[in-house]
């Protein structure tokens, strides 16, 4: 049993007023992943697989790591298959490290990573790291300690990656992802793993301006409408766009989602099979969690469903009914492709629109300051004719409004 | 199903990223402070029904992600929105400098009678404090808005800044409601001459404005 404690008590904390009121407890003892508390708290030991197949899968893995070319240009499907069976936590990091292509870029830049240490570094990105770093798993061993040791190392790892990226820099939802990777594997091996993840499996995530997260989101929902019609039609009724409920999920690839069982067995399948893999957990969260209609009838309005999808019944996050749902969605690899491919076109095509939605609006405002010219009295004309404006390339809707006034 | 409400607003909570926008948020709606928070990625929210003169109101809270980069999904819902708070918070400097930017934003992006309001938190850590109490005040009368230090943590001011800004929401409301259907004895004679206000900068040219 646990003793409940609060963390005044625990004095790992720091100083604290007398009449803060402390809302969650912690535990003198961590659970099996190092959490004191919080919503990843996981107090019951799991129902493992017997020791004698820990083993052999173990073995396996071994082999598999030791011949890891091969078996990733001859037998990728085995890897997968292997991947999605769930990977031994005794090979979970260096299986991860392999996966996701950290282990080559590490081999490829030996030194890079202590040179990016030593680099001063964008003070505003510092600035915003720093502000971030006693924000991130705040119940996990590594990071209840204000300026202990891992909250050190995920500072490092994450202004290295904004040194190496400067385009990207510093992302406040690189820093679940990073303190994700630290609980498993030492700073160096994380960083690679973290600048993988960034540049490679969440693409165009972290760029400024979102727009590639945008486009998941409508991907998620045309993928959503064709699995789970119900759930689709119900989101939509109530506008509950993907931005209000998929953007955590997606940005931090579900680490601030998921129940730490779930969380570790998806990571297997995503290093090994990619962004998909999110999508598709996201699908089986939304069937499970509005795919009842009483469900639905009880989330009637935009605030119930978001309260729900913000935190889905036990049931639809537990590790064996997630990763069987999500391997037996009837979705393929082309029906991914093809909807990425629509969604992209599609995405495009408003944009062109809008650009010359607002060339029209432009050429149409100047024509109307022309003809307001020309029946003005001539002290006027002049006056306005040296006020019209001139279409520039980026001008938002809303800013070329033209207002003239007499003053 | 009976609605449990008089009136429904929708209120946001913007500033740079760690000046408490969600700690502010924890303390009124639950009445509770954490120091473990985690940061706030995406859009959040919280529903508190308060009482106010009589009437049930309900507040819809959108609380959103600080930095710079969630702009472009952030202000999205600052067009729906009926009252703004911008916080900053008194132990950093630039938080505080970045109030004008986040006026512009609303200035921007939220319909142009929402109502404001600016919170100076972390009022309880003074030892670290570097914008003083009289620069906020300085800042909120140069914009016209009001203006509160809070301290999520003592729990100082935050139910007042909350009922400030409802009760600037509902009094627009009901004198909009007024203006449009009058009532037998007019008692709007400053809500005339607020409209006559808004009416002056325009002029027969405002007609080729095109909106």
């Amino acid at each position: 049993m646990s003793l409940q404690k609060s963390i005044k008590s625990t004095g790992d904390r720091g100083d604290q007023a007398d009449n803060t009121s402390i809302c969650s407890s912690v535990t003198t003892q961590p659970d099996r992943h190092g959490f004191f508390g919080g919503a990843q708290y996981s107090p019951e030991p799991k129902r493992t697989l017997s020791p004698s197949t820990i083993l052999k899968r173990e073995q396996k893995w071994l082999r598999m790591l030791n011949n890891w070319e091969a078996f990733m240009s001859k037998n990728y499907r085995k890897v997968r298959e292997r991947c999605r069976k769930g990977i031994p936590a005794s090979v979970r990091p260096k299986a991860w490290l392999y996966l996701c292509g950290g282990q080559l870029l590490l081999e490829k830049h030996p030194h890079e990573y202590e040179e990016l240490l030593r680099a001063p570094g964008d003070p505003k990105c510092m600035d915003d790291i720093r502000k971030d770093l006693h924000r991130q798993f705040p119940y996990h061993e590594m990071f209840i300690r204000e300026e202990g040791l891992g909250q050190q190392e995920l500072f490092s790892v994450l202004k290295a990656y904004s040194v190496l990226n400067p385009k990207v820099g510093y992302f406040q939802a690189q820093a679940p992802v990073a303190a994700f990777l630290l609980m498993h594997m030492p700073a160096v091996q994380a960083f690679w793993c973290l600048v993988s993840i960034s540049d490679k499996y969440l693409s165009g995530y972290y760029n400024p301006g979102l727009e590639v997260l945008q486009r998941d989101g409508d991907i998620l929902q045309a993928l959503l409408r064709r699995t789970a019609p119900a759930v689709h039609r119900h989101l939509a009724r109530h506008k509950v766009e993907p931005v209000l409920y998929a953007t955590e999920w997606f940005l931090c690839a579900l680490t601030r989602t998921l129940p730490w069982d779930s969380l570790l067995r998806v990571w297997d399948c995503f290093l090994c099979e990619g962004v998909k893999v999110l999508f598709k957990a996201a699908l089986v969260i939304l069937a499970g969690t509005l795919g009842d209609a009483g469900a639905r009838k009880r989330a009637a309005g935009l605030c119930e469903t978001l309260q729900l999808l913000r935190h889905p019944p036990p049931d639809v996050l537990a590790e064996r009914y997630l990763l069987t749902r999500m391997q037996r969605l009837p979705l393929s690899e082309d029906d991914f492709e093809l909807e990425h491919q629509r969604q992209t076109a599609r995405r495009r095509a408003l944009r062109d629109r809008d650009r010359d939605r607002r060339y029209v609006e432009m050429e149409t405002s100047r024509r109307a300051v022309r003809d307001a010219a020309a029946a003005a009295p001539a002290a006027l004309r002049k006056r306005l004719q040296a006020r019209a404006p001139r279409p520039r390339p980026q001008v938002r809707g809303r800013q070329c409004t033209v207002v003239v006034s007499s003053q | 199903m009976a609605k449990t409400y008089d009136y429904l607003f929708k209120l946001l909570l913007i500033g740079d990223s760690g000046v408490g926008k969600t700690s502010i948020l924890f303390r009124f709606s639950e009445d509770a402070f954490n120091i473990s928070f985690i940061s706030t990625i995406g859009i959040d929210f919280k529903i508190r029904t308060i009482d106010l003169d009589g009437k049930k109101v309900k507040l819809q809270i959108w609380d959103t992600a600080g930095q710079e980069r969630f702009r472009t999904i952030t202000t999205a819902y600052y067009r729906g929105s009926m009252g703004i708070m911008l916080v900053y918070d008194v132990t950093n400097e630039k938080s505080f400098e970045n109030i004008k930017n986040w006026i512009r934003n609303i200035e921007e992006n939220a319909s142009a009678d929402v109502e404001k309001m600016i919170l100076g938190n972390k009022c309880d850590l003074d030892a670290k404090r570097q914008v003083s109490k009289e620069r906020g005040e300085q800042l909120a009368i140069e914009y016209q808005i009001k203006f509160v230090e809070t301290s999520a943590k003592d729990s100082l001011n935050v139910e007042y800044a909350f009922y400030t800004l409802a009760r600037d929401i509902k009094a627009k409301m009901e004198k909009k409601q007024e203006a449009s259907n009058p009532p037998g004895a007019r008692s709007g004679a400053h809500q005339l001459r607020a409209n006559e206000q808004q009416r002056k900068p325009t002029s027969w040219l405002s007609r080729c404005s095109v909106l």
